[in-house]
């Protein structure tokens, strides 16, 4: 291999001042490193909170929404072309539930981004046990689908979630509405739906999630069950509930159910703003922090660099007396820079891989969260190196400037 | 009719610490190529100065300068760099080598630097010319920790490496004993005479410049003979 004279003169300077070199390449290790951890860290917590966001959430919800009555629905009775207008318009009355509710969750099936799909009855209701009564809501459920979508069963603190197919009037109640109510497996609770007629239900088991307000308010019951209570027939449906293969298009499905359907379809990322603030806000903070980071890595380099300068200021005088164009000089000294990068760079990687391992090692314990979330993610290192090299080129190109202008004369006259 | 290797013409240089003084006044110099020129004159009359101009280091100067026949005044830093590379070696006062660098790489670097050889045949040559100075055994030693002598003579072979068609000493046997003057004179009668290299050089030994072919004295900034 031919390594060009620049090359070579840079690579003694680093190796015949070995301290240096060691020092400045530890500020870009250090610096690169906590990019990764940062990074990973970051990413493993959205992960984790998106995840567990999904384990309550589906992907999408298709329901019926309230409409604000407008001008043109005053066409179906005034025909002329007469300008309508409609002073102060009021919510219209929906019906609740959804339109052949399974034509068109056959209609969702077709398109392909679709994983799951499975019908809702959500009903608003008062638990009653003795004197007691708590607010909340029954999910009447297909309690299968409901736990391939959200995993209920890891949720599940006694009974069985099966039985819920089996026992006529089962109900799967919350952590906190059982202790509300004192209510153990086996258990009966008086359910009442708004005006509807009070039902007697068993408890067949009980979850908790992480969420405590969930486990205060929601239960699951069985699909007929639900439409029993709120007195309604088989095709009455109040939410479809859909996944889709990749959660990040999200918004784009829905708006395209959202045509298909007339229904109102809404994403996870418009049920979850403040997960999303949260993401944000960890963005800047995280991008701040490795801000700070470059840049004492990059006056390391900036400074060490200068200080070789000075000192060698006497030979870069004679490079340039015996025919070293400032060109050659900056290249000398800019790959000195370089090289100090990419060797940071390197263990920089390491290092942040160990650490990213120790850290993810450490045990929490809170809820489902059992370990530090940390994620391992190639690009995060990609990245790292590159910010790695960028910040330390910057760093090294005013010394380099700096030492090709310097005057060989001045220099050698002494 | 012989080439001109170097043309000054006019050649005025003022320095302006502590007050401005004219270091050199209205210079007029030519040296024909194979022509081997020693310089001399009182310390302090101006000689490293007038080298650093004609050398196309110093741009700080009034008049013109060809060199082969070009014109070196008004050209770039980049060529200029290209012209020193290329066709001027220069041995400093101070022997100025590079101290992290062997012997025999302070030698090679102007040579790989022209690039015009590959790096084995620059290592060959920069072997034979420091063989020439007789301190080929210091080849691989650190120069830094060379004793002046040695080093001067490596920094002279140092500028014959790219057998450059003129070559400047000042003053380059300043720290030799007379028996290592001799080898380096005999050597410059040698390039001037059979590869026709010019040398202008800078002595305060009388011996040495007697024996050259032509002497230019100088004093006060002026050339008087
Ligand atoms: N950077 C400078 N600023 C001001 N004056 C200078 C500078 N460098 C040299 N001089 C002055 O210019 C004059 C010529 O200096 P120069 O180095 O050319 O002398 P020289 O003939 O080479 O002497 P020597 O034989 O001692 O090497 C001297 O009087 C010196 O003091
Ligand atoms: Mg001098």
């Amino acid at each position: 291999m031919k390594i060009s004279v620049n090359t070579e003169i840079a690579l003694t300077y680093l190796s015949s001042r070995k301290k240096q070199t060691v020092v400045a390449s530890m500020g870009v290790m250090f610096g690169i490193s906590m990019f990764i951890f940062m990074q990973s860290l970051m990413k493993g917590t959205n992960d984790y909170f998106e995840k567990s966001s999904f384990s309550s959430t589906s992907h999408i919800r298709l329901y019926s929404e309230n409409k604000v009555a407008d001008s043109h629905m005053l066409k179906g009775f005034l025909i002329d072309s007469s300008v309508k207008m409609l002073t102060n318009p009021k919510q219209l009355k929906q019906s609740q539930g959804l339109n052949n509710p399974y034509g068109i969750i056959r209609n969702i099936k077709k398109n392909p981004q679709v994983t799951y799909v499975t019908p809702q009855v959500t009903a608003m209701v008062i638990y009653s046990s003795g004197s007691v009564t708590l607010n909340g809501t029954v999910a009447g459920v297909s309690i299968d689908e409901e736990d391939k979508m959200f995993d209920v069963q890891t949720n599940m603190v006694t009974g069985n979630l099966h039985d819920l197919n089996r026992v006529n009037n089962g109900i799967l109640i919350g952590k906190g509405i059982a202790d509300k109510l004192s209510l153990h497996v086996g258990d009966n609770i008086t359910v009442r739906a708004g005006i509807g007629s009070p039902m007697i239900m068993r408890v067949i088991g009980i979850y908790a999630t992480t969420v405590k307000q969930i486990d205060e308010t929601k239960s699951y019951a069985n699909i007929v069950q639900a439409q029993n209570l709120l007195g309604k027939d088989r095709s009455y449906v109040t939410d479809i509930k859909i996944n889709i293969a990749n959660y990040n298009d999200a918004p784009k499905v829905a708006h395209e159910l959202e045509t298909i359907t007339g229904y109102k379809a809404e994403d996870w990322v418009q049920s979850n703003e403040q997960l999303k603030a949260a993401f944000k806000i960890r963005a800047i903070i995280l991008n701040s922090v490795i801000g700070v980071i470059l840049l004492v890595a990059g006056f390391g380099i900036y400074n060490i660099l200068n200080m070789t300068i000075y000192e060698k200021i006497k030979e870069i005088a004679i490079l340039k007396a015996t025919g070293f164009s400032g060109k050659s000089v900056i290249s000398i000294f800019l790959q000195q820079a370089v090289y100090i990068g990419i060797i940071g760079g390197i263990v920089g990687i390491i290092f942040g891989f160990g650490i990213t391992l120790m850290v993810s090692r450490i045990y929490i314990g809170a809820g489902t969260l059992k370990y530090l979330p940390m994620s391992f993610y190639i690009p995060h290192y990609v990245e790292a190196v590159c910010f790695g090299v960028l910040t330390t080129i910057a760093a090294g190109y005013f010394p380099a400037r700096k030492a090709s202008k310097v005057d060989p004369v001045t220099i050698i006259r002494g | 009719m012989e080439n001109i290797a170097l043309k000054a013409s006019g050649i005025t240089k003022y320095f302006h610490d502590p007050v401005t003084f004219p270091v050199l006044k209205n210079i007029d110099l030519e040296v024909k190529q194979g022509e081997f020129v020693s310089i001399v004159g009182k310390s302090g009359c101006g000689k490293s100065t007038l080298l650093y101009v004609l050398s196309t280091m110093d741009r700080d100067y009034e008049g013109k300068l060809e060199i082969n026949g070009k014109m070196a005044t008004g050209s770039t830093l980049n060529e200029l760099a290209y012209i020193r590379n290329s066709s001027i070696g220069f041995v400093f006062q101070f022997h100025y080598l590079l101290p992290d660098f062997s012997c025999l790489k302070n030698v090679m670097i102007p040579g790989l630097r022209l690039g015009k050889l590959s790096p084995k045949e620059v290592e060959h040559n920069a072997y034979e010319k420091l063989k020439m100075f007789g301190v080929e055994d210091l080849a691989l030693k650190q120069s830094s920790k060379l004793s002046g002598g040695q080093q001067q003579r490596v920094a002279i072979a140092r500028a014959l490496i790219n057998d450059p068609a003129i070559i400047m000493g000042d003053e380059p046997t300043g720290n030799l004993d007379s028996k290592n003057t001799r080898i380096v004179f005999d050597l410059f009668q040698q390039l001037t005479k059979e590869f026709h290299q010019t040398i202008i050089t800078v002595t305060h030994d009388d011996d040495f410049a007697h024996k050259s072919d032509r002497i230019i004295e100088m004093a006060d900034g002026e050339i008087v003979k």
